[in-house]
């Protein structure tokens, strides 16, 4: 797997990719607090607020069958979960529940959604960067989203070699401990590789602080 | 699992917010002076760990969907609560921005059931445990099968309270909906005990080194804070067996809403109160009876579980004693 299949819309070149990364992130939470701060009763607002992120969709050159896809995994979790508010809380007050938080949430995650496909990894991690995060925490992010696509390469292989030896024909309770050993390896190799990464960062002159090394324009240059 | 936007409300997106930002802040503290340099390493490794780990499916018989892992106990149990904590909401963070899985806000609120209960309680549970069954594998497995549940169970919890305040001023049957929270996450639960447990036992036969074992940093890590990390959870999971037992009262959280001063609250707390009673006294009983069995339950299979694993580890723990 390539950083390609995560970042998929990232680096195409649209209006919306060419905002600044921190406006792009303050649209979209602003977006988003609007979205819950609207009561139920104006839902027509709601509505057009929806429009308007697909619209923001449309300029990202996102497409709809992308956008359709995770919604149709999306809207059916949500309902499972909001479909108990009826039930539970009286049905006039529980549906009016429901109704606000499906508006809500799918509004959020579609404004989310945009955020994801319009901000790549890295413009993400020089944001919140400006936003004060700590540095070991930026640090760890991109060691993160570096050794991601490792694992999961890992993981896949292992995954095959599982397959090869017919996995899937025992008992439910034999698949699971077979899958938990498959996390427990991974788990291991992993933490080998993180300590051969660390002696190989010593050997680099490592020493606990991160040197920044980013695109950044030096604004006091 | 993860909160959706839209489902808290601002204010307890805020103060979830606030709470876990101070825990993570401070576990950061901790973890850079416990790990030094092997912070970026160990626990990245960690994160990317679980955020991988987490695609592995769970098949559920019968069922057309599956579970995953959640992974705080099993990130706490080879990191220690601090970095683990710390790696769970970098998988929660990147979920959050990559995937646009859980809300942007809810972020602090899934931080908080899932990374600080998660971990850090996990944690506590698993080090009170081992203190109870001894520190061989047997101790270990059972804690960390016993706190992976009681993890699940204390953020179904925590959520059922994050969702009540953020609807303070509708005539919310807290019971109901704890009912159902509870009795799902028992389930979830035992899904989540079991892989933790496998994979645990899995590690202890491989590379038992790899466990985070509290005693070499003896003082370090402090009793007092494995005590009260594990207080909380301990608290949380008493409430949530105790609250169905409770509930005959008013429910507490009105009377502390109502004292506290809401305004909406504080303007009609009487229909509050009469709402509560009018449910059917049959129906408090079928809730009771409900909730009790799930919990009862629950530890029972949780506890099975967690002697089976560990009665099936331990000859070969005996025979490696006697090799040696």
């Amino acid at each position: 797997m390539t950083s390609g299949y995560l970042d998929r819309y990232g680096r195409v070149q649209s209006l919306c990719h060419r905002l600044p990364a921190h406006i792009q992130f303050l649209l979209a939470v602003g977006m988003v607090v609007t979205g819950l701060s609207i009561p139920v009763e104006l839902w027509p607002v709601q509505v057009f607020l929806i429009c308007v992120v697909f619209a923001g969709h449309t300029l990202a050159h996102v497409p709809m069958s992308y956008l359709f896809r995770r919604l149709s995994l999306f809207l059916p979790m949500m309902l499972l979960l909001s479909i108990s508010l009826p039930f539970s809380q009286g049905f006039e007050r529980g549906w009016e529940m429901m109704v606000a938080i499906l508006f809500r949430s799918t509004l959020a995650f579609l404004t989310m959604l945009w955020l994801v496909n319009v901000m790549p990894f890295d413009q993400l991690l020089i944001t919140l960067r400006r936003f004060w995060v700590p540095e070991v925490l930026i640090a760890l992010l991109s060691f993160m989203y570096r050794y991601i696509f490792v694992l999961w390469d890992e993981l896949d292989k292992m995954r095959v070699a599982r397959r090869a030896r017919s996995f899937g024909q025992g008992r439910t309770i034999h698949q699971w401990k077979v899958s938990a050993q498959l996390i427990g390896m991974l788990l291991i190799r992993s933490m080998e590789r993180a300590e051969r990464v660390h002696s190989a960062m010593c050997a680099r002159g490592w020493d606990g602080h991160v040197r920044k090394l980013d695109s950044t324009p030096n604004t006091d240059a | 699992m993860h909160i959706a936007d839209g489902v808290l409300s601002p204010e307890v997106c805020i103060a979830a917010g606030a709470l876990s930002l101070s825990v993570v802040g401070y576990s950061l503290h901790k973890m850079k002076s416990s790990l030094g340099d092997r912070t970026v390493p160990l626990t990245g490794m960690m994160s990317a760990l679980i955020f991988a780990g987490q695609m592995v499916n769970f098949p559920l018989l019968g069922a057309p969907i599956s579970g995953h892992l959640i992974g705080g106990v099993l990130a706490a149990s080879v990191l220690g609560p601090w970095a683990g904590c710390v790696a769970i909401t970098l998988v929660l963070v990147v979920q959050c921005v990559l995937f646009a899985d859980g809300g942007i806000l809810t972020l602090g609120a899934n931080v908080l059931n899932m990374a600080v209960i998660g971990s850090i309680g996990g944690y506590g549970i698993l080090s009170i445990t081992r203190r109870l069954l001894g520190r061989g594998r047997f101790g270990t497995i059972v804690g960390a099968v016993f706190a992976s549940w009681l993890t699940v169970m204390a953020a179904a919890a925590l959520f059922c309270l994050e969702f009540r305040m953020s609807w303070l001023n509708s005539d919310f049957q807290f019971q109901n909906i704890f009912t159902w929270m509870v009795t799902v996450h028992s389930a979830i639960g035992i899904g989540e005990a079991l892989i933790t447990g496998f994979a645990v036992s899995f590690i202890l036969s491989q590379r038992p080194d790899l466990l985070h074992s509290s005693e070499k940093p003896a003082g370090a890590v402090g009793t007092f804070s494995r005590a009260l990390a594990a207080g909380v959870v301990v608290a949380l999971a008493v409430a949530a067996f105790l609250a169905p037992f409770a509930s005959d009262f008013p429910d507490g959280l009105e009377a502390v809403a109502e004292r506290a001063g809401f305004n909406e609250l504080a303007a009609e707390p009487k229909i509050l109160v009469l709402d509560d009673y009018k449910v059917p006294i049959a129906m408090h009983g079928w809730q009771k009876v409900s909730v009790s069995l799930a919990g009862i339950g629950g530890t029972g299979v949780v506890l099975i579980i967690g002697l089976l694993l560990g009665r099936t580890i331990k000859p070969q723990a005996a025979n490696a004693e006697v090799r040696e």
